[in-house]
């Protein structure tokens, strides 16, 4: 019944969300959502089942009434407890991924999805001592406004930092609206200075490329894409890499999921339908309901990439990653090499409550193309190659070496 | 309420005050399946059979009434209705039944206080844990645990019980009760099917190790008494040992009747052991206490409203004089850490072994209309020295350590420590340096 109201403001999440604690605590990498239309059909389906309000049920009151006359502690907030009743229902579901989002954590996940921010553009980190050393990325109003790498964060506004600061407390309080600005007070060498600074939007890239010359094959160049979130700017930046990556000259492609957690769906059919060009990326599944069929993007029909293709994954890449993983390996567009993916072959739907609050809802299952499920045992590479545990510390990454392998050999 | 009414006899209001067994902690975190008797890591959830209500001792229900609960608006029902809304449109699965809605509503409510002594447990539960701290239940006599895969297992039986004369074996996993399958239910949800009427018949299919095939055993449940206490004599007959598994309601009666067996056997000493003794009624903690203790404090509770109480032990019992050692260790809590706590205090016995888990705090069960309990923390308690023991524990006088492996080989050296210094007055040297108690946050 809400679903016509809902459909500019719903969102959906396809992410790799671990709950609302660890939430907060995510930089980058968590939880990543879509806007999508609803497919409209499901208005009515639950009306049999009238479900009282659990929150308006007396016997919460009297319970309340009970801890409040008796109890040897402090008596948290309503909003406290009223978060944590929800929380509570919620639990019942006995799903781990359809949980409640406090405010704050809530508008950290909406710019993680936008990939932007409102801040300084300053990278963070903490020493072993607790300290707090910062890195201006170039041309941020940090850097414009004269802090330099390895200068001492003491203080935000009139926020003293305390010994051992929590760093997502600390990002937090430099986090703000653009325009407005923050007061940063730094220790450089035994220098105390302070430096007011206009926040901007910060932008949160969520892929890297470049080109990758074959060291056995003269001349032949692939084009590495690494992406790490599925977020708004996922689909456009792609496509840009693929664009200047053609243009130097690529004759293959390498799409680099490890580690990628997932985001947004509608990211993940954006980037799906920029290696084919028409036919069904996936499936969806709803309550009681036939699956649903989710096309490529009608912009990019027919202007796919056609050159060999190769998905690094592995046991990290989740939700939004296997979409694109499971749909290229089904439509024996490029293949899969690594290891095993994570297998989270549920779609979440994000609601914002009154408050700033929010609620992630499991609304459907996934499917790929083939009609494969794949929660809770992810995809099996085409070709495994497990990476070995000191092959970072030597410079080595055998998943990437036999990926352009692969492509050298259809060439 | 409590507060309400200070004049009321204490011993009513003691009754219903329990001492939230560390096993409870434990239950919490697995899922809130309350006090059990005799609960350890190591013997697993004592819920061994029964289901009705035989006696209806509802006791506990009794706290609540006529007590006017104070109005606790503030409530966000829009906040709840917004949510019910999309999950009614939304959510994949079935919605779950109102009552189980309500009942994560109440406990995430609760979970709000930061405490893992308040809890509310749910009213299928409730009903199990009332039985169990009444020790009497009608059903077979077995004690369960789950083990690692989803089964359940027999931890034991008791003796002359239906389960024990039936055939019925420690370490039998059931396989299925009345035809239905247990695999992946917790112990509770097998105790409450196990449970039943007296007199009538339950279908029990077990696993045993050394049969090819699950078998069947039809057991006639019968009233239960749940053991609370074992003895030996040990010391070459020289010393009496008694063990007490916990402090639910029969625990004063039990420890009476046992010694009175033991004394007319003339020891010269007496080790009572209450390791991984998880506490359980405030009350019996006092009856207990009389037992070795002449008048005097026992303990001292205080809420934060700055009101204190004492309880008082009855100056009545049968062990007064008798040279004593008292074995506690990390599972020893709550009611376990009050009654050792005092006798280290007054200087009655020796406290052997290791420290103890650390639970100072008091907790007041309250029936709900819906049948479920909430467990309210209402008091912090002291010994007789006014010393607090919440999340530090009680220090041994003499420290010596059980290992694993020593439990492995079947050594007992806290035993043999005590044995020693009651026939020889030596002081037991310290075996290592004791183990950490776990730190109940709060």
């Amino acid at each position: 019944m809400f679903d016509g109201q809902d459909v500019m403001k719903k969102q959906r999440v396809i992410g790799f969300i671990i709950g609302a604690l660890l939430w907060s605590l995510f930089l980058f990498g968590a939880g990543w959502m879509g806007r999508s239309l609803l497919s409209g059909a499901q208005a009515s389906r639950r009306l049999p089942t009238i479900t009282a309000n659990p929150a308006a049920n007396p016997i919460l009151d009297e319970v309340w009434g009970h801890v409040r006359d008796n109890f040897v502690g402090n008596i948290p907030s309503d909003t406290v407890r009223n978060y944590a009743i929800v929380r509570g229902a919620l639990s019942s579901l006995n799903d781990r991924w359809s949980v409640f989002i406090e405010p704050q954590p809530r508008a950290v996940e909406k710019e993680h999805m936008r990939g932007q921010f409102g801040g300084i553009g300053v990278n963070i980190q903490m020493d072993a001592s607790g300290h707090i050393a910062m890195t201006p990325i170039t041309d941020s109003p940090a850097q414009k406004a004269g802090i330099l790498a390895g200068d001492i964060l003491t203080g935000i506004d009139d926020y003293d930092l305390p010994a051992v600061p929590e760093l997502n407390e600390v990002a937090t309080r430099v986090r703000g609206t653009p325009g407005t600005p923050v007061r940063i007070r730094i220790l450089r060498g035994s220098q105390k200075l302070e430096f007011v600074v206009q926040r901007a939007n910060i932008d949160m890239p969520s892929t890297d490329w470049r080109i990758i010359t074959d060291t056995v094959k003269p001349g032949f160049l692939v084009g590495y894409i690494g992406i790490h979130a599925f977020t708004e700017r996922t689909g456009a930046e792609v496509k840009r890499a693929l664009s200047e990556l053609k243009q130097s000259g690529s004759q293959a492609y390498l799409i680099d999921l490890r580690e990628n957690g997932g985001g947004l769906l509608n990211a993940a059919v954006d980037v799906t339908s920029l290696f084919v060009s028409d036919g069904v990326v996936l499936y969806e599944r709803r309550h009681d309901q036939n699956d649903v069929a989710v096309p490529v993007n009608g912009d990019s029909a027919g202007s796919a990439y056609r050159e060999p293709l190769t998905v690094l994954i592995n046991g990290n890449s989740a939700s939004a990653s296997e979409i694109v993983a499971g749909a290229l390996q089904d439509r024996g567009r490029g293949k899969l090499i690594g290891e095993k993916s994570f297998g989270k072959g549920s779609v979440q739907s994000i609601f914002d409550l009154s408050d700033g609050s929010s609620v992630h809802i499991t609304s459907a299952k996934w499917l790929t193309p083939n009609h494969r499920t794949i929660d809770g045992t992810g995809l099996t590479p085409d070709i495994e190659v497990i990476r070995q545990v000191d092959e970072a510390n030597q410079g080595k990454d055998s998943q990437l070496d036999r990926a352009i392998a692969t492509l050298r050999e259809q060439q | 309420m409590m507060q309400a009414e200070p004049e009321k006899s204490s011993n009513n209001t003691l009754k219903n005050v329990l001492m939230g067994m560390a096993g409870v902690f434990i239950a919490i975190l697995i899922f809130i399946v309350g006090i059990t008797v005799g609960v350890s890591a190591a013997n697993g959830f004592n819920f061994n059979g029964p289901t009705a209500f035989p006696e209806a001792t509802d006791r506990t229900a009794s706290i609540g009434e006529g007590t006017p609960v104070s109005s606790a608006s503030g409530l966000n029902t829009a906040l709840m209705n917004d949510v019910m809304s999309r999950l009614r449109s939304q959510w994949y699965g079935d919605i779950p039944a109102n009552d189980k809605l309500t009942d994560g509503a109440i406990r995430g409510m609760v979970s709000s206080l930061g405490d893992p002594f308040t809890a509310y447990v749910e009213p299928q539960y409730a009903k199990i844990l009332e039985q169990d701290m009444t020790s009497k239940f009608e059903g077979i006599g077995a004690t369960l645990k789950s083990v690692t895969g989803g089964a359940i297992q027999i931890v034991r039986t008791f003796e002359g019980s239906p389960a024990r004369n039936g055939g019925v074996q420690s370490g039998d996993l059931i396989d299925s009760v009345n035809g239905k399958k247990v695999t992946g239910l917790t112990t509770n949800e097998v105790a409450a099917m196990i449970r039943g009427t007296a007199g009538t018949t339950v279908t029990i299919t077990l696993r045993r190790a050394d049969h090819p095939k699950a078998f069947d055993i039809v057991l006639t449940r019968a009233a239960i008494t749940i053991p609370l206490v074992t003895s030996k004599m040990v010391g070459d007959g020289t010393i009496a040992y008694i063990s007490l598994y916990d402090f639910s309601q029969e625990a004063g009666n039990q420890l009476n009747a046992k010694l009175k067996e033991l004394l007319a056997q003339n020891p010269k000493g007496l080790i009572l052991d209450l390791r991984d003794n998880p506490g359980g009624y405030l009350s019996q903690a006092v009856d207990v206490g009389s037992i070795f203790l002449k008048k005097g404090v026992i303990v001292i509770e205080r809420d934060t409203k700055g009101n204190e109480k004492t309880e008082s032990t009855s100056g009545v019992g049968m062990a007064h004089d008798i040279p004593m050692v008292v074995l506690v260790n990390g599972g020893s809590a709550s009611a376990a850490e009050i009654v050792a706590g005092a006798i280290q205090d007054y200087g009655r016995a020796k406290l052997i072994g290791e420290t103890t888990f650390g639970k100072g705090s008091v907790q007041s069960p309250q029936s709900l209309p819906n049948g479920g309990q909430l467990r309210i923390t209402i008091q912090h308690w002291y010994t007789p020295k006014n010393r607090g023991i919440h999340g530090t524990g009680i220090a041994p006088d003499y420290v010596v350590v059980r290992t694993p492996a020593d439990e492995l080989a079947g050594r007992d050296p806290q035993l043999d420590a005590g044995v020693d210094y009651l026939q020889t007055g030596k002081e037991p040297a310290p075996t290592a340096v004791p183990t950490v108690a776990p730190t109940p946050a709060n």
